[in-house]
C-alpha cells in the first residue's frame, strides 16, 4: 500500500477510534452505568458502599469515616451510640487495599471538606504484612468505576506486572471491557436488575448499618506453639475451615519488605498528601491482631507511618489500645472479630476518637 | 492460530508490514511462507500433507496439460483426484466407513477405528486442488509454472482453513497482474474484517450458547416453542458465524490485494431452497454444480436423471460437511427439497411479490428443520428435537428479550442490505460515517463481543 493511498483509511480508522471512545464514555463514564452496576459485583459492591456513604445526609461537621479492609470491626450503629457527638460511618470494603482506599475517599469526600476525621485500619503500624497487596488484580475490579482518565499511569503503572498494567490501563481506557460481564447480564437481566439496584439502594446502607454480625466465637480454643498445633472449638466443623483458621494462626511472623514500604508511602502517602492543610484528620488505627497471638512477634517499631505521624500529618492510636481484645471468645476465625468484639471495639474506638479528637465542633 | 484471537492479529500486522515492505518479487514467497506458518501454527505436521498434495497436483497438471487428448490423460486426472479424494476420505471418513463396517459385521463399532487427527482445512483445499487439475484437464486453465504461485494458491491463509472455495483462474489474474488495493478496497477489506469479526462475537456465539444449551438437553426446555427457539439459535449461530468467518478472509484477503468471491448473500431471505443454494456458501453450491452436478450429466438428460443428479449432489455435499449420517440425511433433505421444488417448476425471480415474506419464512423454516440434523450429535437425537419442534405443549421461547431485538435489527439490516446495498454505500461514504459505523461495530465487539468461554468457528471441523 503506497503511502499517499493510506490516508483515507488513516483518517477514517482515527476518526472511528475518537468516536469509539467518545461511544464508550457516553455509555460508561457518565456515571449513570456505575450506578446499575449489579450489587453483587465486585465493583457493584463497592459502589454501593459508596453510593449509600454520597447520599447519607450529613447532621453537621463533626463526622468521621473509617475506612479498611474486612478486618476493621468498627459497627457505626454502635460507635454512634456511644455518645461522643460524633457521627459514625464506615466505608470498609472485605479484600479493600490502601490503594483503593485513596480512590473511594477521593470518590466520597471530593471537595476534602466532609469529614472531622478520617479512620484507617492497620494491621501493624510498622511495614510487615503478610500478603503484597502491590499486584492485586482485584483492586482493579473494585475501582474501575471511579477510576478516572487522568489515573492512567498512576493507577495502571502502580502494578508490576505487564499483565495487570495492561488490564489496568484496558479498565480505565475503555470501561466497556471492564464492565462486558456485567454489560451481558444486565441485557440479559435489565429488568431484575432496575429492581435490584432501586432495593440496594433504598434499602443497602441501612440494612448494613443496622446488621447484626456473627456470633460464631473461637471461645475453647487453644494453640500449643511448642508442637505447633490448635485446638478449635467443636462446633467448627467443616475441615477446610478448620485447617484454614489453624494454619493462619500459626503462620511465621509477617515478613519484613521492602516493596510493600513503597507500596504503603506510596498509597497512604497519597492520602495524606490529600488531606493535608485540611480540617480533616487521619488516624491510624491498629486492629487486635487475632485469637491469640503468636509469642516472640517482631516487635512493631518505625515504619512509614510513624514516620508520618512524627511529622504531624497523622495520629496514631495507642498501638495497645485493643490488646485486650485479643481473646477468642471475640473472634470468629483466625482474623475477624465477632459480633461482640466488634461491639466492644466501636465503642472503644469511639470514646477513644472522642478523646484525640476533643469536643465536637458546636459542642458546648 | 484462530481469526479472533490477539495472536491473529498481530501475526496479521506482521505479515502485512513484511508484504508491503518487501520488494515485489518477494511478497508471494512471504506470504507463502506466512500461510504454512498459519497452518504449522495448528499442528506442525500436517503441513507434510499440504506439502504432498500440492506436489502431487502441481505434477499432474503439468502433466496433463503436457499429454494430448485420451486415456493417458485421463489416467493423470484419476491420479490426481484418487490422491485428494484418497487423502481426504483416509483422514475424515476412515472411522465413519469402519464403525458401520464393524456394525454390519455385528462387531462394536469401535472395531475397526484408528485415532485420527483431521486436519485442518482439508475439504477445502482438496476442492479447490481438485478444481484446479479438472480445469487444466477441461482445458480452461493453463497450468501453472512457478511452483510457489502454485503452492500459495492452495495455502494462501486466509482461505485455508475453512474456505471460500476459490478457483484457479480468479487466484491466479489477482496473483498476476497485482496491484495494491486502492483506497476503496482498503476500506473495504478492513470494514470486512471487522464486520466479519462482529459477526462471529456478537451474533453467533451468543446464539451458540443458546444452541448448544438446547440441543445438550432438549428435555430441560420442554414444549415446541423452545424447540423451534433453540433449532432457530442454531440457524443464526451457523449463519453468522460461517458468514463471519468468510467476511474476514475476503476482507483480509482484499487487504493483500486479492479479491475472494461473495460466499454468502443474505441467504435467510431466499423464497425457496433453490434460492437458498445460491445465497448459501456460494463457493460450495457452484463447485459441486460445476464439477458434479454437470458433470453427472446436470438437467441435460430428461427429469428423472436431474432429479437424482440433483439429490447425489446433494448427498454427497452433505457428506463433505462431516463423516455422519446426519450430515447424508441433511445433504438428502435439501435434495429432495430442490427435486420437488424443480418439479413444481420454482424459478428464482428478482422482483418482490406480496406473497413473498410468507415463502421466505416457509423456507427459513425449511432450512431449520434441515439444520437440526446438522447440530444434533446423532440421529436420534435429530428425530427427538424434530418431534418436540412439531408436537406436545407450547413451552416458551428461550432467548432473552434483548436477543430478539437483535435479531429484530440483524433482520432489518439483512433487509437493507438486499434493498439499497448499505454495506457498499458505508466503504463509499464520508470519512466520519464510515468511522461512525466502524465505531459502533467495535463499541459491539466491547461489550458484547467476548465472553468467558470462546466458542470456536462451526465450519473449521470440516
Amino acid at each position: 500500500m503506497r503511502r499517499c493511498i493510506l490516508k483515507p483509511l488513516v483518517l477514517r480508522l482515527g476518526l472511528a477510534i475518537i468516536f469509539f471512545f467518545a461511544l464508550d464514555a457516553a455509555a460508561f463514564r457518565t456515571g449513570h452505568y456505575a450506578s446499575i452496576l449489579e450489587p453483587n459485583s465486585t465493583a457493584g459492591f463497592l459502589q454501593s458502599f459508596l453510593w449509600t456513604e454520597r447520599h447519607r445526609a450529613l447532621d453537621g461537621p463533626n463526622q468521621v469515616l473509617a475506612t479498611g479492609d474486612s478486618r476493621i470491626p468498627l459497627r457505626a450503629r454502635i460507635a454512634n451510640a456511644a455518645g461522643t457527638g460524633y457521627t459514625f460511618a464506615t466505608i470498609a470494603v472485605p479484600g479493600t487495599t490502601p490503594r483503593c482506599w485513596y480512590y473511594m475517599l477521593r470518590d466520597v469526600d471530593p471537595d476534602r471538606k466532609r469529614y472531622a476525621a478520617i479512620v484507617l485500619s492497620a494491621n501493624r503500624y510498622d511495614d510487615r504484612e503478610y500478603e503484597d497487596p502491590t499486584d492485586r488484580d482485584l483492586d482493579i475490579r473494585y475501582l474501575t468505576p471511579i477510576l478516572r482518565l487522568g489515573d492512567l499511569f498512576e493507577f495502571g503503572w502502580s502494578f508490576p506486572t505487564w499483565n495487570n498494567r495492561g488490564y489496568a490501563v484496558g479498565s480505565i481506557l475503555l470501561k466497556g471491557t471492564a464492565y462486558r460481564r456485567d454489560f451481558q447480564d444486565y441485557l440479559v437481566n435489565h429488568k431484575w436488575r432496575q429492581k435490584l439496584v432501586q432495593f440496594e439502594n433504598r434499602e443497602g446502607g441501612q440494612a448494613r448499618y443496622n446488621a447484626q454480625w456473627g456470633t460464631d466465637s473461637l471461645a475453647g480454643m487453644s494453640v500449643d506453639w511448642k508442637t505447633r498445633t490448635v485446638d478449635l472449638p467443636a462446633w467448627m466443623t467443616d475441615p477446610g475451615r478448620r485447617q484454614n483458621t489453624a494454619d493462619l494462626l500459626l503462620r511465621d511472623a509477617p515478613p519484613l519488605t521492602s516493596e510493600f514500604a513503597a507500596y504503603r508511602r506510596r498509597w497512604l502517602g497519597k492520602i495524606v498528601a490529600r488531606y493535608r492543610g485540611t480540617r480533616t484528620k487521619l488516624i491510624f488505627v491498629r486492629l487486635a491482631r487475632g485469637p491469640v497471638v503468636r509469642p516472640n512477634l517482631p516487635l512493631d517499631e518505625g515504619g512509614t507511618l510513624r514516620e508520618y505521624a512524627a511529622h504531624g500529618e497523622v495520629m496514631l492510636l495507642d498501638e495497645h489500645l485493643f490488646d485486650e481484645l485479643e481473646r477468642p471468645e471475640l473472634f470468629g476465625d483466625a482474623l475477624h472479630m465477632n459480633g461482640a468484639g466488634g461491639e466492644i471495639f466501636s465503642r472503644k474506638l469511639a470514646s477513644e476518637l472522642r478523646r484525640v479528637l476533643g469536643p465536637p465542633q458546636g459542642a458546648r | 492460530m484462530l481469526f479472533h484471537t490477539t495472536q491473529f492479529f498481530v501475526f496479521l500486522l506482521v505479515v502485512l508490514a513484511a508484504f508491503y515492505g518487501a520488494p515485489r518479487t518477494w511478497r508471494r514467497v512471504i506470504l507463502l511462507a506466512a500461510s504454512y506458518y498459519f497452518y504449522m501454527s495448528w499442528n506442525a505436521k500436517f503441513v507434510l500433507l499440504l506439502l504432498v498434495l500440492t506436489a502431487i497436483d502441481y505434477t499432474a497438471a503439468r502433466w496433463i496439460a503436457r499429454t494430448s487428448e485420451g486415456p493417458r490423460k485421463r489416467v493423470l486426472l484419476v491420479i490426481s483426484l484418487a490422491a485428494n479424494l484418497g487423502f481426504l476420505g483416509f483422514f475424515k471418513y476412515y472411522n465413519f466407513l469402519a464403525a458401520n463396517t464393524a456394525l454390519a459385521l455385528g462387531m462394536p463399532a469401535n472395531a475397526f477405528a484408528l485415532a485420527i487427527i483431521l486436519p485442518m482445512g482439508i475439504s477445502f483445499h482438496t476442492f479447490q486442488s481438485m478444481s484446479y487439475v479438472i480445469d487444466v484437464y477441461r482445458g480452461q486453465q493453463a497450468p501453472v509454472i512457478n511452483v510457489v504461485d502454485y503452492a500459495l494458491y492452495i495455502a494462501f491463509f486466509p482461505q485455508l482453513v475453512a474456505g471460500p472455495i476459490v478457483r484457479a483462474h480468479d487466484f491466479f489474474a489477482d496473483l498476476w497482474n497485482w496491484r495494491a488495493p486502492c483506497c476503496e478496497e482498503q476500506l473495504r477489506g478492513v470494514l470486512l474484517v471487522v464486520f466479519g469479526l462482529l459477526k462471529k462475537l456478537v451474533i453467533a456465539d451468543p446464539f451458540a450458547r443458546l444452541a448448544d444449551a438446547y440441543f445438550q438437553n432438549p428435555a430441560a426446555s420442554p414444549g415446541w416453542f423452545a424447540a423451534w427457539s433453540g433449532a432457530v439459535a442454531f440457524s443464526i449461530q451457523i449463519y453468522f458465524d460461517f458468514s463471519g468467518y468468510t467476511d474476514m478472509a475476503i476482507g483480509l484477503a482484499q487487504l493483500f490485494g486479492f479479491h475472494f468471491p461473495e460466499n454468502f448473500r443474505r441467504p435467510y431471505l431466499a423464497r425457496s431452497i433453490t434460492e437458498f443454494w445460491r445465497r448459501w456458501h456460494i463457493s460450495l453450491s457452484t463447485w459441486l454444480r460445476d464439477y458434479l452436478y454437470i458433470s453427472l450429466g446436470g438437467n441435460r438428460r430428461g427429469r428423472a436423471r436431474t432429479y437424482a443428479n440433483l439429490m447425489a449432489t446433494m448427498l454427497l455435499g452433505g457428506l463433505w460437511h462431516g463423516a455422519s449420517w446426519n450430515f447424508v440425511i441433511w445433504g438428502g433433505l435439501h435434495g429432495a427439497l430442490l427435486a420437488t421444488e424443480r418439479a413444481f417448476g420454482v424459478r428464482e425471480r428478482r422482483e418482490w411479490r406480496w406473497t413473498d415474506p410468507l415463502r421466505v419464512i416457509l423456507t427459513f423454516a425449511l432450512v431449520t428443520v434441515g439444520w437440526v440434523f446438522f447440530r444434533a450429535a446423532t440421529f436420534s437425537a435429530s428425530l427427538d428435537v424434530l418431534a418436540r419442534m412439531f408436537g406436545g405443549p407450547a413451552g416458551k421461547w428461550l432467548w432473552p428479550r434483548w436477543q430478539v431485538w437483535f435479531v429484530a435489527l440483524i433482520a432489518a439490516l439483512a433487509l437493507a442490505e438486499e434493498r439499497w446495498d448499505w454495506f457498499a454505500r458505508v466503504v463509499r461514504a464520508p470519512a466520519w460515517a464510515y468511522a461512525a459505523v466502524m465505531a459502533v461495530f467495535l463499541f459491539c465487539l466491547e461489550t458484547i463481543g467476548f465472553s468467558d468461554r470462546a466458542v470456536p468457528f462451526v465450519y473449521f471441523q470440516f
